[in-house]
């Protein structure tokens, strides 16, 4: 399992994380990251690692655990 | 800008001045007052099946992008940023849940409402600054959809496409409605061709007269068994409403062998009966009467032709349909769009040779189609010069100097469709085209209202209409 970290004081509302993976992140009504999971498998940890990566503020990670 | 009202006199008469087929400012006159109202053909159904797949068209310069979003709902969106005006998409079709701006990064769901607003807060101090709740990308002012067909209109206040089509739609059902399933589409095939957007649309809505004599190669290398001149004037031509065409007289028998003598297998055909209207049926199984080429106003042509698809000495036909649009580029050049059409229902071998008989014919490669082009492009460099802005070509076929018919029209008795049908050659479904389109072109256009976004202006809060408000 790896786990999903959001810096919400980061995040400027660009949504290009959605884009990359809507069953993974949302935004809210105040333009700010949803993580709708706080773990994902393995197995798709490369398709949500570029989800993160899209980010232009570098405001999500995923990570070991 | 010149007064036009001799022009449109001179069409309502059946004297077209040649200069409008090569003309900037009756092109501008198009643009503003007829392609500005009119409804509009984007794309069908069936080119966007699943959620998220998407096509963009354009009404002459605007880009609309036509989805399926999330909720499986059709939407088309003006292919605008609300920010800086970028295009937001940028491919021709694909399949997506969000459509992301390049220039500065805002992005759309696919039903249009806005997702991401960079910086939201510290640019525009949020909602307080710009209020992004329920903005959307522009929806086209008014859509609809008939068999799949999805039509725009960019007037908001344009009349229900239905009653626009009008009567047109019971010739629409022979080429869309096969079975209670409609149609599927290949394509579009896309090129440009150097000719006016008008020759094409006039050709297909009741040019039989051509035929015998544009396209005698094609009857000569035997590919198709009709075209030949004593075959065409047995057929009639009709206009209804919004629309007319040609048809084929086809050789006695009864419904079911009228059809299977065009090429259609027998199940097809039982569901042709389960699909129309008796008067529908009645048009073929009665009257003897097929249908062939034909336009909707003011761009859209249909053709139903039925060639041999197999090298032999048998006269073995078999049917295709093709829908094209004639999208104007300017007064001498064209964009040339053109689907394959098939019944959704039909059995695969039928799709596969019918998708290849529409290639020998129609189409980019099609044989009808070269023939075709080079009469329009010739025509259309012509117009532009000063001796044809003194002739007026006369295109009142089947009328005479009194305005009386040469024939009359075909009863209801002999013919079951609606509008006026009459045998023989004449340029009735021309002359109807170009007065509806000089009845357009003749009627001031209403200024826009402006659409402001997300701020002030003159006092009034702007906005655009809530996605759920899209007309469907």
């Amino acid at each position: 399992m790896a786990k999903l970290t959001a810096d919400f004081g980061a995040c400027q509302g660009y949504a290009n994380c959605v884009v990359a993976a809507d069953d993974v992140y949302d935004i809210d009504d105040d333009g700010i990251v949803v993580l709708l999971k706080e773990h994902i498998e393995e197995s798709d940890r490369a398709r949500v690692e570029e989800a993160a990566r899209s980010c232009p503020v570098n405001a999500l990670q995923v990570v070991d655990g | 800008m010149a007064d036009q009202t001799a022009v449109f006199e001179a069409v309502r008469e059946g004297m077209i001045p040649a200069h409008v087929y090569n003309d900037r400012e009756i092109f501008e006159l198009e643009r503003d007052r007829l392609f500005n109202r009119s409804w509009m053909f984007l794309a069908h159904e069936s080119e966007i099946p699943d959620v998220g797949d998407y096509v963009v068209r354009h009404v002459l310069e605007d880009s609309f992008i036509v989805t399926r979003d999330n909720k499986g709902e059709v939407r088309v969106m003006f292919n605008m940023c609300l920010h800086r005006g970028m295009q937001v998409c940028r491919a021709e079709m694909g399949n997506a849940s969000n459509f992301r701006c390049p220039y500065h990064g805002w992005s759309y769901r696919n039903d249009g409402r806005i997702l991401g607003l960079p910086f939201h807060q510290e640019a525009y101090g949020g909602e307080e600054g710009f209020k992004k709740k329920g903005q959307t990308l522009l929806p086209a002012p008014s859509m609809d959809t008939y068999n799949g067909l999805i039509f725009i209109s960019l007037d908001p206040d344009a009349e229900p496409l239905e009653d626009f089509l009008g009567d047109f739609k019971f010739y629409l059902d022979y080429y869309t409605k096969q079975s209670a399933d409609g149609v599927e589409v290949r394509g579009p095939q896309r090129w440009r061709v150097k000719a006016n957007w008008k020759i094409g649309a006039e050709n297909f809505a009741g040019d039989m007269y051509h035929t015998p004599q544009t396209h005698t190669s094609v009857v000569e290398i035997g590919l198709f068994r009709e075209p030949k001149a004593e075959k065409r004037k047995d057929g009639n031509t009709y206009w209804a409403t919004s629309g007319g065409g040609t048809t084929y007289k086809l050789p006695p028998g009864t419904l079911e062998e009228r059809l299977a003598y065009v090429g259609y297998p027998a199940e097809m055909i039982e569901r042709m009966k389960e699909s129309w209207s008796q008067d529908q049926l009645d048009v073929i199984g009665r009257d003897g009467f097929m249908i062939s080429a034909a336009s909707i106003f003011p761009n859209i042509s249909l053709v139903h032709n039925w060639p041999k698809v197999e090298d032999t000495d048998s006269d073995e036909v078999l049917p295709f349909i093709s829908l094209r649009q004639w999208q104007p580029i300017s007064e001498n050049e064209t964009e040339v769009l053109s689907w394959f059409i098939v019944d959704k229902n039909a059995p695969e071998e039928f799709k596969a040779l019918s998708y290849k008989a529409y290639l020998m014919c129609f189409g980019s490669t099609g044989m009808f189609e070269q023939d075709d082009v080079e009469n329009w492009v010739s025509l259309t460099n012509t117009a532009a010069g000063s001796m044809a802005r003194r002739l007026h070509l006369n295109s009142r076929m089947g009328m005479k100097m009194d305005g009386s018919e040469v024939v009359p029209a075909l009863t209801k008795e002999q013919f079951a469709g609606p509008g006026k049908a009459y045998v023989g050659y004449g340029e009735y479904s021309q002359r109807n085209l170009l007065s509806k389109w000089a009845d357009y072109l003749e009627r001031e256009p209403e200024p826009a209202k402006g659409i402001s976004l997300g701020g002030a202006i003159r006092g009034e809060q702007g906005r655009t209409s809530c996605s759920e408000e899209q007309n469907r």
